[in-house]
């Protein structure tokens, strides 16, 4: 007796949120980004097929990292003193896209500069033609004096800006209008909030399929189930018709991962944790993939293994089996 | 281009004017000032003027209804002249309103068909004894018994031990004519024992009064009414601050300080000192003597309650959040402290839990919630917001703690409803620049609850603050500035404010008043959610409390903190405590209808309530998370980013 498999049918989709313009469309970048378009839950190919599969950031920093973990640094190697360098290698293992992260303080511990975080945006542009998101480093202030100056000088290049978050998103906003760029949504694991500040942006008159959503969340044993909860309540609402969650969503897995105690220290651990790398690896990977399945559109990772990890975990689940 | 005759009355001035001319300029012309305090964009409704003939077309009606608008009511702003007309303008809305101690609260009406001597428990009995003789030796207090027995039909009356020591010359005095006053009910004892409250001798004027009062004791406020209990008549009102307010502004701080060492006692002292005061301004107002008070009936939260008696309310403050006791015994005056015949039965009105106490038992009675055939709802907001939602046939209720930000606590320029309160305000959208209204018509020193809805509405709808209630520091205004706390909004310059310094609204501000509206509104729908009944389809919304007698209903639902339904169906009904208290005082089967509302009220734990935090992240926006919630702010929104200049524009 054959079985009838039951189809869910939902009344509303994620919005197609497209960036990175290709000279015919008045930038520099090789393609185009595409994500969202999903009419069903992730994956659920037999319901209606996923127009477009999760896609895989690597994130590089203006310079030298301080705070992460000695394994990315040994790594990378010396491409993390140059911007550009590091977009090439990032390029070369695989990633679909690139975020480069401004940091707070120059080498020598002084407040970053405007000038520089330009010409650090100007290297990697020009190093990799992957499409790009930019973030500033996280604090107000700094990064509305570091994004507005770069969404200037790489107008036409279509990027992906942040951070905007409820209390600080509109000089962001605004610079993206202005210079055909798209805006990353930051709201801390809350579906009300994430909604809110999309309202908040779209009053501004930025058209909702140039915001990527980031619901934030926690890595694998911190919080994961929470954010993870939040990503399928969203994608549930947007589904179900809701306007303002009908956004594609990004994860900075890479941030959270490597900052957890597992991926972060290699010695007078038990010894059941078996070999630091693998650990780390496996502890990106896994916080990775999971987010993938509650509806995460870019995933935006730290090392170039889990790159080639996430992405076969992305084949496979986008297989449509053959009907038996 | 054609020129037309506009007349306005009733003074009857007349202007020629051009075809399109709006009327406001057509007034000015007529040397008429029409108010605009916002700035003439049709929808502040100051302007209004009565259309009586003539070709005059609205550009909008924003503001008004459809029946205002069937009259002829037009907003002078958006009216334009079309042809000859006739136009009357109403007097400018008179400046001071209210004072806020001692307010005169409008007459109260007996209600229809009341009678005293059915309904009033307590009973004027005058008596004509046979004197005793030789014949009959029966004792003093059964020859008593036996008239009431045999005049007023009570079967079985109780005395105390002071009474039975004046009853001897009481009763000799005027030759066995005598009065008692029987208490002959109460809600323990229905059908039971009556009790003697005194025994005068002689028999009164039929006309004389006999007193009772209804009290309300806020958290804010305590109310007095004095009362005739044989005609029903409130004869005084008065009311004044809750002397408690000395010692912490809400519930929580005021049992904390009770709490400790002697401050149980200090607590009953201050708010007995508040009731006593009022009785004593009572009496003198409706030339009555204290000391023929002979029943009072108390309504109040359950916190209020417990002071009252120094009864020790921590439990109340502290989970499970237990009362000490929701109902009380009948208490005698003197037990109580009460300034009044001694004797004089005092009836607390019954509370359903530690949140939800008496002044909303009381209140749900007055507004008539438990007997509507309609699902209706009634909020009493203050420093808590309680809400009860249901029909004759259920009532759910739950309390919310909005904090007191709308009682002007909490807020950096905030302060109560007195002199010098900014209690209206409006904001031009172009300019940014207020106009607003003091209560006392003087100087202003700060914002009071209504002026903090209006400035939050108006900072809102006109883009000074975003949805989630940041500042646009980008306006070209010097009111928007960087302040000791963030971003904030001059309210008053300091050279035209009441003490010389700048009132503002900080950022902070913003904040509280958005936990403190979101409080609220999560409170309405989780409650709705709940019983499963979509809030709109609430026949009305009955506002209780002193403070939602003077909200602006229009404001309180551009800012989210009332539902979103047409005025109509709002309808304010001042301090329902109290008149609860008075119909309980006059009206046993009222009494009794209090306590089935108490047992009916299905009380909901909003802080055990996982969907509660979720309805109040949602309603911590402006004016809702969910506009579908919101629809006539939605539209009003749009409207007002038209109107605006587009600040940046999408390439």
């Amino acid at each position: 007796m054959p079985i009838e498999i039951p189809k869910d049918s939902w009344a509303g989709e994620v919005r197609t949120v497209s960036f990175g313009a290709t000279a015919e469309n008045g930038g520099t970048r090789s393609k185009t980004i595409t994500v969202g378009g999903e009419k069903t839950l992730p994956f659920l190919q037999f319901e209606v097929p996923m127009p477009h599969p999760p896609v895989i950031a690597l994130e590089i920093k203006d310079r030298r990292p301080d705070d992460w973990s000695s394994l990315l640094l040994e790594t990378w190697g010396d491409v993390v003193d140059d911007p550009g360098e590091w977009a090439k290698a990032a390029e070369e293992a695989g990633a679909d896209l690139l975020q480069l992260t401004l940091s707070l303080t120059d080498n020598e511990g002084k407040p970053a500069k405007p000038d520089d975080a330009v010409a650090a945006v100007k290297k990697v542009l020009e190093a990799s033609a992957l499409p790009l998101i930019v973030m500033g480093p996280g604090q107000a202030e700094v990064d509305n004096e570091l994004i507005v100056p770069i969404a200037d000088a790489t107008k036409g290049e279509n990027l992906a800006l942040g951070i905007c978050e409820d209390k600080n998103y509109r000089t962001i906003v605004a610079a993206a209008l202005a210079n055909d760029h798209l805006v990353t949504s930051r709201a801390p694991m809350d579906v009300n909030l994430s909604k809110q500040l999309n309202i908040l942006i779209t009053d501004m008159g930025l058209p909702a399929d140039r915001i990527i959503m980031d619901p934030t969340t926690g890595a694998l044993g911190y919080g994961i189930e929470y954010g993870y909860s939040v990503m399928e309540r969203l994608r549930l609402a947007a589904l179900q018709g809701d306007a303002m969650t009908q956004l594609p969503m990004m994860v900075t897995v890479g941030t959270e991962t490597w900052k957890t105690k597992e991926a972060k220290v290699g010695e007078d651990v038990p010894e059941a944790w078996g070999d630091w790398l693998e650990r780390s690896i496996n502890w990106e990977t896994l916080t990775a993939v999971s987010l993938i399945e509650s509806g995460a559109d870019i995933v935006v990772l730290r090392h170039p293994e889990s790159v080639r990890r996430v992405r076969l975990a992305i084949e496979d689940l986008m297989a449509v089996p053959e009907p038996a | 281009m054609a020129t037309h005759t506009v007349i306005f009355g009733p003074q009857g001035d007349q202007v020629d004017v051009p075809t399109g001319t709006l009327l406001v300029e057509a007034a000015r012309q007529a040397n008429i000032d029409l108010q605009q305090p916002c700035g003439g964009q049709g929808r502040c409704g100051r302007c209004v003027v009565k259309v009586e003939e003539g070709a005059i077309r609205q550009r909008s009606s924003l503001r008004l209804s459809q029946e205002d608008l069937d009259k002829g009511y037009a907003p002078a702003c958006q009216a334009v002249v079309e042809g000859e007309a006739h136009i009357t303008v109403p007097p400018q809305e008179k400046i001071e309103r209210r004072l806020t101690t001692d307010r005169v609260v409008g007459d109260v009406q007996v209600p229809a068909g009341y009678e005293p001597a059915t309904a009033q428990s307590i009973q004027r009995i005058p008596l004509s004894l046979q004197p005793p003789s030789m014949d009959d030796q029966t004792d003093d207090w059964s020859r008593v018994q036996r008239a009431l027995r045999q005049q007023a039909d009570i079967k079985e009356v109780e005395i105390s031990p002071s009474s039975l020591r004046s009853m001897g010359s009481a009763l000799r005095e005027k030759d066995w004519q005598a009065t008692t006053i029987v208490d002959t009910r109460n809600w323990r004892q229905p059908e039971g024992t009556a009790r003697l409250i005194d025994l005068i001798p002689g028999h009164p004027d039929d006309d004389a009064p006999m007193w009772g009062l209804a009290i309300d004791i806020g958290t804010t406020t305590v109310s007095v009414w004095l009362v005739n209990l044989l005609s029903g008549e409130v004869k005084a009102q008065v009311a004044e601050y809750n002397q408690q307010i000395g010692r912490g502004e809400d519930v929580i701080s005021r049992i904390i300080y009770a709490s400790k060492g002697e401050g149980g006692e200090e607590m009953r002292g201050l708010v007995l000192d508040t009731i006593n005061e009022l009785v004593k301004r009572a009496c003198l107002r409706a030339q009555a003597d204290a000391g023929e008070i002979v029943k009072a009936t108390i309504a109040g939260n359950s916190t209020m309650m417990h002071l009252l008696l120094n009864i020790p309310a921590a439990s109340i403050r502290l989970s499970p959040f237990v009362t000490a006791i929701n109902h009380l015994p009948i208490l005698l005056a003197k037990d109580v402290g009460l300034n009044i015949h001694p004797q004089a039965s005092v009836d607390c009105l019954p509370g359903v839990a530690s949140y939800v106490g008496a002044d909303i038992t009381a209140g749900v009675l007055s507004s008539g919630v438990d007997s509507s055939e309609e699902v209706k709802l009634f909020i009493d907001v203050g420093t808590n917001g309680e809400i009860v939602l249901g029909s004759r046939d259920w009532l759910v209720t739950c309390a919310c703690s909005a904090g007191p930000a709308f009682e002007g606590a909490g807020v950096q320029d905030g302060m109560r409803a007195t002199k010098g309160a900014i209690e209206e305000i409006w904001i031009n959208a172009d300019t940014y620049e207020p106009s607003y209204r003091v209560i006392g018509g003087v100087k202003a020193r700060g914002l009071c609850g209504s002026g903090l809805i209006a400035l939050l509405a108006e900072l809102f709808l006109t883009g000074v603050l975003d949805k989630g209630g940041s500042f646009d520091t980008s306006l070209e205004t010097p009111r928007i500035r960087k302040g000791e706390h963030g971003a904030e909004y001059v309210v008053v310059w300091a050279e035209e404010s009441g003490h010389g310094e700048d009132i503002v609204i900080t950022h902070v501000d913003v904040d509280n008043l958005l936990r403190a509206k979101a409080a609220i509104y999560a409170g309405f729908t989780v409650l709705a959610d709940k019983v499963a009944v979509p809030l709109q389809s609430a026949e009305q919304v009955l506002v209780g409390g002193s403070f939602g007698k003077y909200i602006n209903v229009e404001k309180a639902v551009e800012i989210g903190l009332l539902p979103d339904m047409p005025w109509e169906q709002f309808q304010f009904l001042g301090n329902t405590a109290i008149q609860g208290a008075y119909l309980a005082l006059i009206d046993f089967e009222a009494r009794q209808r209090i306590q089935e509302i108490a047992a009916r009220m299905t009380y909901i734990e909003l802080s055990a309530d996982n969907s509660f935090y979720e309805a109040f992240t949602s309603a911590s926006f402006l004016p809702h998370t969910d506009l579908k919630h919101f629809p006539s702010v939605a539209e009003k929104f749009e409207q007002m980013k038209n109107i605006q200049p587009a600040e940046v524009c999408a390439p």
